[in-house]
């Protein structure tokens, strides 16, 4: 069975049909990539599926249950957690709390707790700073845990971005461009974490315009184009699909 | 940071050895007693406020409220007789319902727009004191609001005096910012920060971001009712005009002079600046034009308020270390 499905997906903004009928269908365990010229609707699937905007109509099937219609943190309990295109994180606070706040979902919060502090609250409170220590290991910023989130090189703050997503204990990763802006040594690390990521069993969807990263990186890659899947396969198919080239890269176009 | 938790510590302690003993060391004196009790009033309703900071919100209601708590205590008291031991939690209580219905409107506005709708919920609420006359006594408000009595079996503590009253006062507010402090150091307190510092990321890390605002204003307005409820059984006399929206406006002023990240913050800045409003009433009519004068030098010569005092100092001392 699919992960997630996605059905017949329109999203209008007034009269501007950002999304236009897609058909999308996530499996399990995959990395699937999700390419198409600016203002193809990639991000607009992403906030979609997120929760962050309602759908026109159409169906968002997550795990067997529908969930478009439900808030973005309803979204994000089941299991459905995406990251940001511009680093979005919480800029004031240290870079294990970021992350803490990430994994408050699956620790028991209640106000009488807080206000008693029981030894359950401390117990609880001790166990999810030490998650998130494991996962700020994980993306490797196990050593910076005290530093400011604002003060970070670009690619840590990347990073940590994802961390704060995989804090919410994700089956489905949605990454919005994670290599933009990075150098090649970033790039590099961040292929090899989402590769990392997959091999704990979670399923990741991303958007990125790196080619190099793409076709490198994906099992299966789906071409978005004004609003409408035009092509889905893997890279090597989606790389010789002549209405790719054509829409996508331009025909001239010489994909690497 | 363990530091700096030591000697945090040490000031509240300093701070709470220091409210003990404070009559004692002024001699019993009336009036600095009245002003000691000001200043606990002031310290809890600044610290309630600023709790709904901690989320990222400036509410302009928070008189109101204070209001709310008063007059349900002090219409329990002259109208049914019951004292204001039970005024103080039913105050409270009645302070935190209203406050949850109006939050489930209030809070899904932002930023300036909660502003605007904050004051009017304030101001609506100081209205409604004044225009139902049989109800709550309209502009002339209520009269013979009294302290209650304790009696502990070997001696009868009546607070209607001073001393009596401003240790009760200061038990209460060193409640009100004891259960603030717990739910702000909390993994509570850090869900607010978060939802403060963005707001977008916090939902989509799955926080219920627009449960969390409706139950903290809902607190932060029983503790400013359970203030209010102190207030009116001090000052035997309350009025629409007590909780108008200067009341809220000095709370906010000294918040902001104190500081916003920390909750001594505004018990630093309730304390100082009660103590300066009270020097200037020498001044007699340009009372308000000197305080304006302290809070703009207050901000120019210290930003971040008097919270980075400490900081400010130890980084002093480091320096002229080397």
């Amino acid at each position: 069975m699919n992960q997630l499905e996605i059905r017949k997906l329109t999203m209008k903004f007034g009269g501007v049909t950002a999304i236009d009928g897609i058909d999308l269908s996530v499996a399990e365990g995959e990395i699937r990539g999700l390419i198409g010229p600016n203002g193809a609707g990639k991000t607009t699937l992403f906030n979609a599926c997120s929760g962050r905007y309602p759908i026109t109509s159409g169906e968002i099937i997550f795990g067997g249950e529908r969930v478009h219609g439900l808030k973005p943190h309803e979204i994000c309990r089941k299991g459905l957690v995406r990251t940001f295109q511009h680093v979005t994180l919480f800029k004031g606070f240290s870079v294990l709390k970021n992350v803490m706040v990430g994994n408050h979902l699956h620790a028991n919060h209640s106000y009488w707790g807080s206000l008693l502090r029981t030894p359950r609250t401390r117990r609880s409170e001790a166990e999810s700073a030490r998650r998130a220590r494991e996962i700020l290991e994980f993306v490797g910023l196990g050593n910076i845990l005290d530093r400011e989130a604002a003060g970070l090189p670009h690619g840590h703050q990347k990073a940590l971005g994802i961390a704060i997503a995989l804090a919410a204990q994700p089956k489905l990763l949605l990454l919005d461009e994670p290599c933009a802006g990075m150098n090649n040594d970033e790039s590099r690390e961040m292929i090899d974490l989402v590769r990392r990521i997959r091999d704990t069993g979670i399923t990741v969807m991303l958007i990125e315009h790196d080619m190099k990263v793409v076709m490198g990186l994906c099992d299966r890659i789906t071409v978005l184009s004004f609003g409408t899947c035009i092509a889905e396969g893997t890279p090597a198919e989606v790389r010789e699909n002549p209405e790719v080239r054509e829409a996508y890269l331009g025909s001239q176009a010489n994909v690497a | 940071m363990e530091q700096t938790d030591r000697s945090s510590r040490i000031a509240w302690a300093a701070l709470l050895l220091a409210s003990l003993i404070a009559p004692v060391v002024v001699g019993f004196d009336k009036y600095l007693i009245h002003v000691g009790i000001i200043i606990s009033l002031n310290v809890a309703l600044a610290t309630s406020l600023w709790m709904i900071w901690s989320l990222g919100f400036i509410s302009f209601a928070h008189a109101g409220f204070m209001g709310i708590g008063a007059y349900t205590s002090a219409l329990l008291f002259t109208k049914l007789g019951l004292s204001m031991w039970y005024g103080l939690w039913l105050g409270a209580a009645m302070s935190g319902a209203i406050a949850l219905v109006i939050a489930l409107p209030l809070m899904r506005t932002r930023a300036v727009y909660f502003f605007m709708a904050s004051w009017a919920v304030g101001e609506v609420i100081k209205r409604n004191f004044a225009y139902f006359r049989d109800f709550f006594g309209g502009w002339d408000g209520v009269f013979n609001i009294r302290a209650p009595k304790l009696d502990l079996g070997f001696v009868e503590v009546n607070f209607a005096d001073r001393l009596a009253y401003y240790y009760l006062a200061l038990f209460f507010v060193v409640l009100t910012v004891l259960v603030i402090h717990r739910i702000n150091n909390s993994r509570t307190g850090m869900i607010y920060w978060s939802i403060h510092e963005n707001e977008l990321l916090a939902q989509h890390a799955g926080i219920n971001v627009f449960r969390h605002k409706v139950i903290a204003f809902t607190i932060a307005c029983a503790l400013a009712g359970l203030t209010g409820a102190l207030y009116a059984h001090y000052q035997t006399y309350i009025s629409p005009k007590s909780f108008d929206i200067w009341k809220s406006e000095f709370a906010l002023v000294h918040v902001i002079v104190g500081g916003l990240t920390t909750v001594g913050g505004p018990v630093a800045g309730a304390i100082s600046l009660t103590v300066v409003d009270e020097l200037l009433r020498a001044t007699g009519y340009f009372r308000t034009v000197f305080f304006g004068a302290v809070l703009i030098a207050a901000v120019l010569l210290l930003p971040g308020g008097l919270e980075t005092i400490p900081g400010r100092l130890r980084s002093f001392f480091k320096r002229s270390d080397k």
